[in-house]
């Protein structure tokens, strides 16, 4: 079985990435809370004995990079204590995992008595347990004030169902019915994933496979060393700057040094010292962090596996740091917070290797978590608002970018949740999900709209917890884009309360009563080039589309409108302002 | 007595089929060019041929025809080319942009492809018209419309040109005052303009999905009204008795002026009717599960049908644009004779999804082009007649086919050229596999449990191979195979539906006879509608269903239930409904769990007598000479062997090596006339490629029974 078939080797492919769609989709129409099934935060992959990942999903980026050091911690705990029916849960950051709320579902799958691949699951509860409902704490000081720690721990032994366990972990968190339902759709979708390869094994046998597999493996990695051989060799720096998010230890630099030396690519972090606040990113978070940085860059078309990052290596700077934290720091907003401005320095090492290939920024993610009690049907309620985090994307070197897209962190992948299902689940009345005029970030390409999302709660006070930043530095544009109006291009949220507004630029537990609102603005995307190279019928187009405002047309683009009705636009000042 | 007719028109990309039904039980097959500048005219110069080829007029035609019946690709065409009317939409303030917000998501399979566009709004965000007002959850009015911003948005729509107004509230499915008070002010406001209304086209809960419906529908509802008129017009004109019927995407039939106000319904009108012409061709084996396939040019179209009903979707995104009305599942994928063979950015060789069109077209048509495609390899292979195609009018150059698969696949693979052929061969057949699969195996159906029916022209070459790959033992194949959907036209029946929303557990009687209330309320503006065009008690059939979930699950799935009284005592009927199918979908049930429903549904159908089924005589047909020098196949008289025209090489094998097998003459085969495979059979307008394994058996209904040996 030396030689590699190129035939099967397509076929094996196709069944690998098909195998990964099968699972997800049995996760999102099954699953219980809309954090899952209507934004679909969750993520699928398939691993062999190693165990190294042999596809990659593209559901939520943020998950499948950090789904390689967990499935690696997991597989170590159990060493050869592995058997066939065994099902194992964790989420804990100490062993690779990404934030707590993210709960991982590992099925080792055995093939005529061996083991031969994972099927592994990845998604956010609603509820992790913890002192503040939904997970985020922003007044916690350590990973203890946060949520349920759950180390790798088999649910399943041997095909036995270890209820006492579940019960352990169910009783300790919030919405049980609810959690229970979602632990269903992960591990249905592990086996759902099990059937599809065993398939395959009856059909190809386990040595073609195999070879196949490899194959995969090494065409990746053979990808990826073509793509940093075409990176001039040399060492580049990017540094992008954390705001201080309202723990009052302000502002952080985060870098990020690319070594590119022929085919090979060394990345390191510097960050400063960890921080009790809930911004602390563990190791398992932070290869996600770079590894989408890195894949933004490298553009290449799935599928993606392991392979591709054989040739590059990583190194997070001394333990105890922001972005290799060490135990027990506090962590759980770095999917976003650090994350997005780890990937930011990411991506300005790499515009400074080559500057045509770069985008520009999308708007970082500063969202919200409600909780309360529904008088309707005389439950607890707590979720996660997807659409708080929906942010506009960052320009191209060829196009606009996307509105409310974001984060970028999740790529496109969450969906934010149709407004009256959420009302239907969850006792609240959404006033508004919108575009906001002025959110993009100026440029020859602008960047995409942010949006903002107002709610009431319907006739219970509400818990809102806000997590996040972007709410001081815009989304860094690149090739020269800057943006003069910055206030309305960052995050804030307003509580709207006996007709008195309150902006908030910090982590917050605020509580809302009925007839007062808050609304969540989330930053739009970086533009790309220089905005007074916009056309300027496009920037118009904008303004009658109220995307920019007449004001905004001047200041960041440097046109200028005579008349408001006709859009008319004044030839001559325009030029001497653009000039 | 005079001939009578059906006649179904079926406009494609390419071609527009036309299928007579004769009240012989002759069927016809005739294809004529699409037009898609004046769609008319292709429908002129089909009759045309018609009409010379029986020698009558085409108004003698179409004034003995029972029904006219027209699939039309006019809406799809409007909305992948973005050329449908202005629009303008009022909404609730707030809201204006969730069209263009889509939930957040960008699509999966381009989620690291910086250069994937936004997609284009049927509305701008100029012409979205917020209005202040608000009904909540529970139907109450939250905010009061502010009547002077539906003036305002008015003024601004006339001032921009609007041609077509749709207006969608917040919670409009559950009080739709605000909507109905909206529509009449810009009635009077805008006489004249086309309008839909978001709660009464559609109205299911889910904001997005029932906005952007709307929205689609008043984008397309001027064109469709245009052309329902023209076609309408031309068929009077010829004498037709009775007014055209249009095919609609949720796989029934609608009169023009239903077609030019739910326009939204026409826009996957083609492929939408495989599946009951899939479930009538099988119907003389006893067969209710059927997989449809269809591959044409560039595409491939999957059809499901399970225990003769017929899979249908909802809620899906339709060329990027969410559209929640019922339509026949159809899996489309980029596999069709003309998709190309490259090898990726990985070494690895991949078929489509671009396809060479008819323009150039594979190599093998000697039109200039380069690329190798689906038909080079199965001509390399010998399934396709080297002497070309349509009866050897349509001619094919092999050495062409050979020289591209040469150069861009086997050599760079280094393979020799049969291996790279046969292994194009392969992933155009595992890609189309992987697409039954999301049919099939990815919604709970066992495939093993179906059988394959095979329509357009060149699925034939692929159809036991897909089989194999399947585990499927049983394929048939029409001889009409080519025009299938129009056939499948001909034969469906008027079809509408109706929808209400009432999100509740089903927890007591009261929530049964909400119900059944509901269901009567909606079920007689059906009736009403189909009495209106001449159906009788007799002849309307209702069907019922709801949309279902777990108290705590957000994704429903669709629950067909009954024509039973639902009350107090049945209520548990209807749960037990319920389970049942989240047992076969997802392979569970939560018993113990509080069941809600969110929407209810009943489907009406106005039964139209079907056509004279086809009829194949029995016995190998043998040539007879007639006195005026030229000869007809009579049927019978013949040996098997009289209908073997040739024999050729043929590969059927990952290593190349090539069989020697008979070619067979469609024409003459007979029912009842069995062979074994390998073997080839050609139709005018198809192919057939039997492996070896499989036997044939030509059966008295027009098909071809293919069954896998044991």
């Amino acid at each position: 079985m030396g030689k590699v078939d190129p035939i099967t080797l397509s076929v094996v492919r196709g069944i690998l990435e098909t195998t990964q769609r099968e699972m997800t989709l049995s996760l999102e129409k099954t699953a219980r809370s809309s954090v899952f099934n209507l934004a679909h935060d969750y993520s699928t992959a398939l691993f062999n004995a190693k165990p190294e990942m042999i596809l990659q999903g593209q559901d939520i980026p943020i998950h499948l990079g950090s789904l390689i050091p967990a499935m690696k911690a997991v597989a170590k705990y159990f060493g050869d204590d592995i058997h066939e029916g065994d099902l194992i849960l964790h989420n804990d950051p100490a062993y690779g995992g990404s934030h707590a709320i993210d709960t991982c579902m590992y099925k080792p799958m055995f093939y005529k008595g061996k083991l031969k691949y994972w099927t592994v699951c990845k998604g956010h509860l609603t509820d992790i347990g913890g002192p503040v409902p939904a997970g985020y704490n922003p007044n916690a000081k350590d990973i203890y004030a946060e949520c349920l720690r759950i180390p790798p721990v088999k649910i399943w032994d041997k095909g036995k169902p270890r209820n006492d366990v579940l019960n352990l972990i169910f009783t300790n968190m919030r919405a049980r019915r609810d959690q229970e339902g979602d632990f269903n759709a992960l591990i249905g979708a592990c086996q759902v994933g099990e059937r599809a390869l065993i398939r395959m094994l009856d059909k190809y046998g386990e040595d073609h496979a195999e070879v196949c597999i490899n194959e995969l493996l090494n065409m990746a990695d053979r990808q990826m060393r073509a793509l940093i051989k075409g990176v001039p060799d040399g060492i580049y720096e990017g540094m992008a700057i954390l705001e201080d998010a309202g723990h009052g230890f302000g502002d952080f630099e985060i870098t990020a040094t690319v070594t590119i030396k022929d085919d090979g690519c060394h990345i390191a972090i510097k960050s400063p010292p960890q921080i009790p606040y809930f911004i602390n990113s563990y190791e398992g978070n932070s290869h996600s962090g770079v590894y989408l940085g890195l894949m933004m860059f490298a553009q290449l078309p799935p599928p993606y596996n392991e392979g591709l990052y054989r040739c590059v290596s990583l190194d997070f700077g001394p333990k105890g740091t922001l972005c290799n934290a060490a135990e027990p720091a506090p962590h759980m907003n770095c999917t976003t917070t650090p994350m997005e401005t780890l990937t930011d320095a990411v991506r300005l090492a790499f515009e400074k290797a080559m500057p045509s290939k770069v985008a520009a920024s999308w708007g970082h993610a500063n969202g919200c978590n409600i909780a309360g009690w529904d008088t309707r049907h005389n439950e607890e309620y707590v979720t996660m608002v997807l659409a708080s985090i929906i942010s506009g994307a960052g320009a191209t070197p060829q196009q606009d970018g996307w509105h409310a897209v974001g984060p970028e962190c999740c790529f496109g992948a969450l969906t934010s949740g149709d407004i009256e299902l959420l009302e239907h689940s969850y006792p609240i009345i959404i006033h508004k999900y919108a575009l906001m005029t002025d959110s993009c970030g100026a440029g020859k390409f602008r960047g995409g709209s942010g949006t903002c999302w107002e709610v009431e709660p319907l006739d219970k006070d509400m818990t809102f917890i806000t997590f996040g930043e972007g709410r001081r530095i815009p989304a860094v544009g690149a090739a020269g884009a800057r943006s003069k109006m910055v206030e309305r291009k960052v995050g804030r949220i307003e509580f709207t309360r006996s007709g008195k507004t309150e902006v908030v630029r910090k982590n917050v537990i605020e509580t809302v009563k009925p007839g007062d609102r808050a609304a969540n603005m989330n930053p739009g995307g970086g533009g790309y080039g220089n905005p007074f190279e916009r056309p300027v019928e496009k920037v118009v187009w904008d303004i009658k589309n109220g995307l920019v405002s007449i004001e905004g047309a001047r200041e960041d683009y440097g046109v200028v409108i005579r008349d408001l009705t006709t859009l008319a636009v004044d030839q001559a000042a325009t030029q001497a302002l653009r000039e | 007595m005079r001939t009578k007719y059906r006649l179904g028109i079926d406009a494609g990309g390419t071609f527009t089929d036309f299928v007579l039904a004769v009240d012989t039980g002759e069927v016809k097959l005739y294809k004529s060019l699409s037009t898609p500048a004046g769609p008319t005219k292709a429908i002129e110069n089909g009759l045309a041929l018609i009409a010379a080829d029986l020698g009558v007029s085409a108004s003698e035609i179409v004034s003995n025809c029972d029904l006219c019946i027209n699939g039309t690709t006019v809406g799809l065409n409007a909305l992948i080319q973005h050329k449908g009317a202005k629009v303008g939409l009022i909404c609730t303030a707030g809201h204006e942009d969730s069209i263009e917000i889509r939930l957040g998501h960008k699509e999966d399979g381009y989620r690291y492809d910086p250069e994937y566009p936004a997609a284009v709004m049927l509305v701008p965000r100029y012409l979205r018209k917020g209005i202040r007002e608000r009904v909540i959850s529970t139907g109450a009015i939250h905010t009061p419309m502010v009547e002077d911003d539906v003036r305002a948005a008015c003024r601004h729509f006339l001032a921009e040109g609007v041609e077509t107004v749709a207006i969608s509230f917040v919670w409009s499915v559950i009080n739709p005052a605000h909507e109905r008070r909206a529509a009449e002010m810009v009635r009077d406001m805008m006489p004249g303009t086309v309008l839909t209304v978001g709660s009464e086209l559609y109205p299911q809960i889910r904001e997005y999905t029932r906005t952007s419906t709307a929205v689609t529908n008043a984008y397309l509802a001027p064109i469709l009204r245009k052309y329902v008129a023209a076609v309408d017009t031309y068929f009077r004109q010829l004498g037709a008795k009775n007014p055209v019927r249009y095919f609609q995407s949720n796989g029934g039939l609608a009169v023009g002026q239903v077609m030019s106000d739910r326009s939204v319904y026409a826009i996957n009108s083609g492929p939408a009717s495989a599946p009951q012409a899939g479930l009538f061709v099988c119907e003389p084996f006893g067969k209710k599960n059927v997989i449809t396939v269809d591959m044409g040019g560039t595409s491939f179209d999957i059809t499901l049908v399970k225990d003769g009903v017929t899979n249908i979707n909802k809620n899906i995104d339709f060329l990027r644009y969410r559209i929640g009305v019922p339509m026949i599942q159809v899996e489309t994928l980029g596999a069709g004779g003309g998709s190309i063979g490259w090898i990726d950015s990985m070494g690895l060789l991949q078929m489509g999804p671009q396809s060479a069109g008819a323009s150039p077209g594979p190599a093998c048509y000697g039109q200039g082009g380069a690329e190798p495609t689906v038909s080079d390899a199965n001509l390399v292979l010998g399934y396709l007649n080297p002497g070309g195609l349509l009866g050897g009018t349509f001619p094919l150059d092999k050495s062409k086919a050979e020289a591209a698969i040469r150069t861009r696949i086997a050599e760079p693979l280094g393979l020799t050229l049969e291996r790279a052929a046969y292994g194009m061969f392969t992933i155009v057949n595992s890609n189309m596999v992987n697409g039954i699969r999301r049919v099939s195996v990815e919604r709970g159906y066992d495939p093993r449990d179906f059988v394959l029916v095979c329509a357009g022209g060149a699925t034939g070459a692929h159809i036991t191979a897909l089989a194999r790959e399947m585990g499927i033992d049983t394929v048939i194949v029409p001889k009409l195979a080519s025009g299938l959907c129009a056939y499948g036209q001909i034969i469906s029946d008027v079809k509408y539906n109706y929808m209400a929303t009432s999100p509740m557990r089903l927890e007591d009687e009261a929530s049964a006879v909400k119900i059944e209330q509901l269901f009567r309320q909606i079920e007689a503006g059906g009736i009403a509608h189909l009495e209106a065009d001449g159906f009788t008690h007799e002849t309307i059939d209702i069907k019922r269903s709801l949309d279902m979930r777990y108290v705590g699950q957000v994704h429903e799935c669709t629950v067909d239930i009954g024509n039973f009284v639902i009350d107090g005592q049945s209520l548990d009927q209807v749960k037990e409904a319920f389970h049942k199918r989240h047992e076969e979908l997802y392979t569970y049930s939560e018993r113990h769990n509080a069941v809600e429903i969110v929407n209810i549904e009943a489907t009406l159908f106005g039964r139209v007598e079907k056509p004279k089924p086809q009829h194949l005589d029995t016995g190998t047909a043998i040539r007879k000479s007639l006195k005026n020098g030229w000869s007809k196949l009579v049927p019978g008289g013949g040996g098997l062997k009289d209908a073997i025209k040739a024999t050729r090489p043929l590969i059927f094998s990952a290593d190349g090596k090539a069989i020697e097998a008979p070619v067979y003459d469609g024409s003459r085969l007979g029912a009842g006339d069995k062979f074994a495979g390998p073997a080839v059979i050609e139709e005018v307008t198809t192919t057939i490629v039997i492996e070896p394994g499989w036997s044939v058996e030509p059966h008295a209904s027009g098909s071809y029974l293919i069954t896998r040996d044991v």
